[in-house]
């Protein structure tokens, strides 16, 4: 019999869901062994009923549940519980559900700052009163999935890797463990390391050095070379069996969307204290809390206490 | 150190108040000694410290600083020797660039850059260590709990 799946997203782009479709062939293979029985974004499934007839939101009973991005709203909370309470084993989707992903940069601010900001305060706005008939009220912060409901297994990543998904999903239907990687992007980036200390740092516009069409052992190691890359604090995977990291792949730094090592770390604290170590100046890194924890802002971003 | 043990060692003053708790990193070869030697001249200094000794201030990374800023510690003192006399060469150097780093880094957590300081104390410094320890203990008192405090 095919295992039933529900998906449900929450503050999100969609790009995870678009993940999912990416996978391609295997795809294929893995929608025999699945039965959608709840998903917004492909099919019409109403929370209410489909006359909306019921006063409480209802996903119906599933073997395997995916969600995707944080928790913004009173209604995203509910339904996080609601999934937890039908699925048998609940999985976050993407950077967003699993470390509140770049909506959670929202938390340097209060909800509060942010209402005014886009209902008051913008230059193009009417000055307005905050919405607040018929829609969810939104929380104090972005949670991630796992801060509200129990999550059985994160796949991270902005978006996650099509790799990543189908191996999950088929480890989860022949009831193998899918660990991730404990190790760092640095780990697994090819690029030379000379361990020579950076003094100054370029913007992002400024050009990075490499032969084109030489493979990328051949090319200075990014940091070194005086960008900041977020590889030594972000975990491994996004490169799938290629290894390759996907933004050094692209001669570009890594931004850090596969999120920190750890549960417990904070890769600004450890970014900070690796490139102060070497004898950079820390007052030249530009808005660390967001550059550092762009992707795991839920329980790690505040606001800036009041002066 | 970990949550619990950082709870255990909490103080309250004779009144019952509430009372600062400062985890102090002294190194081994400037710091401490200096310490003991504050302690073998019987010199007075407030109660409010707490002594982790490390090999040297170099080798305390931020990550310990704000850990123990959001475990609980009202402030954190970290004590090397003076520039140009660490044991390891450049240690504290090293140290002190980071102290940088954690003086921004603790705004981002919502904390007073004042509740962490950086100062060189050597093993000559008996007197030196105490004034310290009496300054930054009247600052932290200043201050107030630390917002992590349960």
């Amino acid at each position: 019999m095919a295992a039933r799946l529900a998906e449900e997203w929450f503050a999100i782009c969609g790009g995870c869901e678009v993940t999912i479709l990416d996978i391609g062939e295997p795809l294929l293979d893995l929608l025999e062994k699945v039965q959608i029985v709840h998903m917004p974004v492909l099919m019409d499934h109403k929370l209410f009923g489909q006359t909306g007839e019921k006063t409480e939101m209802e996903i119906p009973e599933a073997d395997v549940g995916l969600i995707s991005g944080g928790i913004r709203s009173d209604e995203h909370k509910r339904l996080a519980q609601e999934m937890r309470k039908k699925c048998k084993t609940l999985i976050a989707l993407g950077s967003c559900a699993c470390y509140g992903g770049v909506p959670a940069l929202g938390n340097l601010y209060s909800t509060e700052e942010l209402l005014t900001k886009v209902y008051r305060e913008s230059v193009s706005t009417d000055k307005n009163g905050f919405p607040c008939e018929e829609v969810p009220i939104l929380t104090d912060r972005v949670y991630a999935v796992g801060e509200v409901v129990k999550v059985d297994m994160s796949l991270p990543g902005c978006p996650t890797t099509p790799e990543m998904v189908a191996g999950a999903l088929t480890a989860l239907l022949e009831g193998r463990p899918f660990p991730l990687s404990t190790k760092s992007v640095c780990d697994e980036c090819p690029t030379i390391r000379e361990k020579k200390a950076v003094s100054t740092l370029k913007r992002r516009l400024d050009a990075v050095e490499f032969t084109p069409g030489a493979p990328l052992n051949q090319m200075r190691c990014l940091m070194e070379q005086g960008f900041l890359c977020n590889g030594p604090a972000t975990r491994s995977g996004c490169g799938g069996s290629e290894g390759t990291p996907r933004c050094i792949r692209a001669y570009m730094p890594c931004e850090g969307c596969f999120g920190p090592l750890s549960e417990k770390a904070n890769p600004m604290v450890d970014m900070m204290g690796a490139l102060s170590s070497i004898g950079l100046d820390p007052k030249q890194i530009p808005d660390r809390a967001a550059t550092f924890n762009r992707f795991s802002g839920a329980g790690r971003l505040r606001p800036a206490p009041k002066r | 150190m970990s949550e619990t043990e950082l709870c255990d060692v909490e103080t309250s003053g004779e009144s019952g108040g509430w009372e600062p708790l400062i985890l102090t990193f002294c190194c081994y070869w400037c710091a401490y000694t200096g310490a003991d030697l504050a302690g073998t001249s019987r010199l007075q200094y407030p109660t409010n410290i707490r002594i982790l000794r490390v090999q040297c201030t170099g080798m305390v990374h931020p990550n310990l600083v704000i850990e123990a800023l959001t475990k609980g510690a009202d402030g954190v003192l970290m004590l090397g020797c003076h520039p140009g006399d660490c044991h390891y060469l450049e240690g504290n150097l090293r140290a002190r660039s980071r102290a940088d780093a954690i003086s921004l880094m603790l705004e981002d957590f919502g904390l007073e850059p004042e509740r962490f300081r950086l100062e060189w104390v050597s093993a000559s410094e008996g007197p030196r260590f105490a004034q310290v320890v009496t300054e930054m203990v009247e600052q932290v008192k200043k201050l107030g709990p630390s917002p992590y405090r349960t």
